[in-house]
């Protein structure tokens, strides 16, 4: 029996067993304690995937930066591949379940086209597909550790959606996983609002991407100066892999900051 | 072995409420004492009058409620003898933000609600503050207690500027009691104590008592 | 999972420490007003995450037959796995049957699905609404186990805390001496879904950008949106 009550304020007051405040016992450990684990954290990380729909077409982006916690562990890593022609996705999280899940889809799209009795999987049905996979997972305590972007077309009209890995779905007129919450989505949102109609041409959504990108790396610790744009259109897809902001960088503010 | 223990501010349960009308204001709170989920006396009450027009609510540890209520008392006194003139609401902010402050890292937990009419330029004053003395002045109502979610949803819907002491009685008692209904660690009847320069109206609901 | 670290906030962790957790809490609130011979629903269109804002244009309300609505808080991620799982429950039926489930059939099937889930639950909290097989508007709400209770008016979800009491007060005519409840008609219900709505976006951060309000009669469901405010 414990007899001993834990001290009176520090932790919340305990005067003796009648004036119990349960609860708040010294030292409870933050670690969960399920009988039978599977991967429950990440190891190679891909950070922010940023997208916005634009006249006629999506964009997305995401850096080339494969993480191994702190370190900068693969430099060219492609978090974003093309599906089908209209259908591009882009993936944050766990680079090993992004590979998986990239095989899986492709798999999908390859048996559609042989059996060639069902139309092209486009990015709304990829989407819908994601969620149920994703969900299906982390109720089986077996996440994919992703944040998934998905871009294109759904029957016929630009689509732009989000999954997370506990199948939080939803579209949007701009996603961001990450960072990109925090730095990318007000400047996407903030740009949008200052055009009176609220609909960027391609041109302007590339140089606001650019823009939020640049932005990431200059704060994100885990974002990188490489990084991969998709555009999908009705012509199709197209993805620029080789993209660099070093050169649109200018770091001679940094060692000011030391100063404080 | 299941609790369903929350925070030392939600202990003993309790709420009050304040509020501005066209000159006067409104305070009011219920009269439960309780012990987690079990009720002890229905009759406790947690709003102390300091001066002529002025009171203060501290929902809370009722412990608390006491030793602050008590505390305060003994400085009002003592500035009164002091300076030979009634606490003005303005200086009791202060004098209640000091006295939760010198607890900073040991707090009261109680999170004190202040209504009054300023002595001399007979303007409505209300007050709330968090438990270690950060004040806020708001124009229109303040909250406080175990079901201060339901009071705001009830005072955001129900209060009105410019509302005339009766008006305002009616107010305060309905956002009052319909948010305390839904709440069980508050309730078994309130007491609501209307502020005019020239009077205070004290009054005592008749309601639920489960 | 501690429930310590349920209510910690992400950036309140430890950054280098990754945790995974199979719920989300991503806001959204529901109100729902039954009258004679219609029935009132709305809900936020704000879709949260912590403090993120991830959609503002999401209603929480959707469709299931002709005549009755599901409207569903919470885990965002149960909430659409939950509505998956009744459409096709409602496909099948309809389709062994010719015909729609009614309105009290689908209450009772939406308890017993939440109750499939007792131990690992759907994190969601639900109201069906609908007309029943006398045409009069009714309102079942859940909690997120499936116990089920049929009522007039309810609210769900995020500012429930803010909205319930007013609902009880108006409503109900509870503490209001000789006072009835009054006539439900539609004007009412939407005021009133519409104050509530405002009062709720002033004081809850996980409630705001606009109102979806579907009003559901034998003519079928018609739509309204109204703007709430957005920070």
């Amino acid at each position: 029996m414990n007899i001993e009550a834990p001290p009176l304020w520090s932790n919340g007051p305990k005067p003796g067993l009648f004036y119990d405040f349960p609860g708040r016992s010294v030292g409870q450990s933050l670690v969960n304690d399920h009988a039978k684990t599977h991967t429950m954290y990440p190891t190679t990380t891909g950070t922010s995937v940023i997208g916005i729909v634009f006249d006629g077409g999506v964009m997305i982006a995401a850096d080339k930066l494969g993480s191994y916690g702190s370190l900068a562990r693969f430099r060219n890593v492609e978090r974003i591949f093309k599906a089908t022609d209209e259908a591009v996705l882009a993936f944050g999280g766990d680079i090993a379940d992004y590979q998986f899940i990239r095989e899986v889809i492709e798999q999908k799209v390859r048996d559609d086209e042989c059996g060639g009795y069902s139309k092209q999987l486009d990015a709304g049905a990829l989407h819908s597909w994601l969620t149920r996979v994703l969900y299906n997972r982390r109720s089986r305590f077996n996440p994919l550790w992703l944040d998934c972007v998905v871009a294109g077309f759904r029957a016929g009209k630009p689509f732009l959606g989000f999954v997370d890995k506990i199948g939080t779905a939803y579209e949007a007129t701009e996603v961001a996983s990450g960072f990109g919450q925090y730095f990318a989505i007000p400047m996407l949102r903030s740009a949008r609002e200052k055009k009176s109609d609220g609909i960027f041409t391609q041109a302007e959504a590339r140089k606001v991407i650019e823009e939020a990108m640049k932005v990431l790396y200059y704060r994100d610790c885990r974002g990188f100066h490489r990084y991969m744009v998709a555009t999908v259109t009705k012509e199709g897809v197209t993805i620029d892999d080789d993209l660099d902001l070093k050169k649109d960088t200018n770091w001679d503010l940094a060692h000011l900051t030391k100063l404080l | 072995k299941i609790t369903y223990f929350q925070s030392i501010l939600s202990y003993n349960g309790g709420c009050v409420v304040a509020m501005k009308g066209k000159n006067c204001v409104a305070i009011a709170s219920d009269l439960r004492f309780g012990v987690q989920l079990q009720t002890i006396a229905t009759d406790f009450e947690r709003v102390f009058e300091v001066g002529p027009n002025l009171y203060i609510g501290l929902p809370g540890l009722v412990t608390d409620t006491q030793t602050v209520a008590q505390k305060l008392q003994y400085r009002t006194k003592m500035y009164e003898m002091r300076e030979g003139r009634q606490v003005r609401p303005q200086t009791l902010m202060a004098m209640v933000q000091n006295l939760l402050y010198e607890r900073r890292f040991g707090p009261y937990f109680v999170e004190p609600v202040i209504a009054g009419i300023d002595p001399s330029t007979n303007e409505p004053f209300i007050c709330a503050f968090d438990l270690i003395g950060c004040a806020s002045t708001p124009g229109d109502f303040c909250v406080a207690g175990t079901c201060e979610e339901n009071l705001f949803g009830m005072c955001e819907t129900l209060w009105r500027e410019d509302l005339e002491p009766e008006d305002l009685f009616e107010v305060i008692s309905q956002s009052l009691v319909n948010a305390f209904d839904r709440d069980a660690s508050s309730g078994w009847g309130a007491v609501v104590h209307i502020i005019e320069p020239h009077q205070v109206t004290t009054r005592r609901l008749k309601c639920r008592q489960d | 999972m501690s429930a310590e670290m349920l209510a910690m906030s992400e950036y309140g962790r430890d950054p280098r420490k990754h945790h995974f957790s199979p719920y989300a809490d991503n806001g959204g609130t529901t109100i729902a007003i039954a009258g004679d011979d219609f029935v009132m629903v709305g809900s936020d269109t704000r879709l949260t995450n912590y403090s993120g804002i991830l959609s503002r244009n999401q209603t929480k309300v959707f469709p299931l037959t002709e005549k009755t609505m599901i409207a569903s808080t919470g885990c965002w991620a149960d909430v659409l796995s939950l509505y998956k799982d009744l459409q096709a429950k409602l496909t099948l039926y309809s389709q062994e049957h010719h015909d729609e489930m009614s309105t009290p059939a689908i209450a009772q099937l939406v308890s017993t699905v939440l109750y499939w889930r007792r131990f690992f639950p759907y994190y969601v909290s639900n109201m069906v609404i609908g007309l029943d097989e006398d045409g009069s508007g009714v309102v079942y709400h859940y909690d997120p186990v499936g116990h089920m209770e049929k009522l007039r008016f309810s609210s769900a979800g995020a500012s429930v805390a803010q909205i319930q009491p007013l609902l009880d007060n108006q409503l109900g005519a509870l503490n209001m001496k000789d006072a009835v409840p009054p006539k439900v008609t539609k004007a009412l219900a939407h005021q009133l879904m519409h104050d509530a709505f405002i009062s709720a976006a002033e004081r809850d951060v996980k409630t705001g950008d606009s109102c979806i309000i579907y009003t559901v009669t034998k003519d079928g469901v018609a739509e309204e949106q109204v703007k709430l405010r957005r920070d």
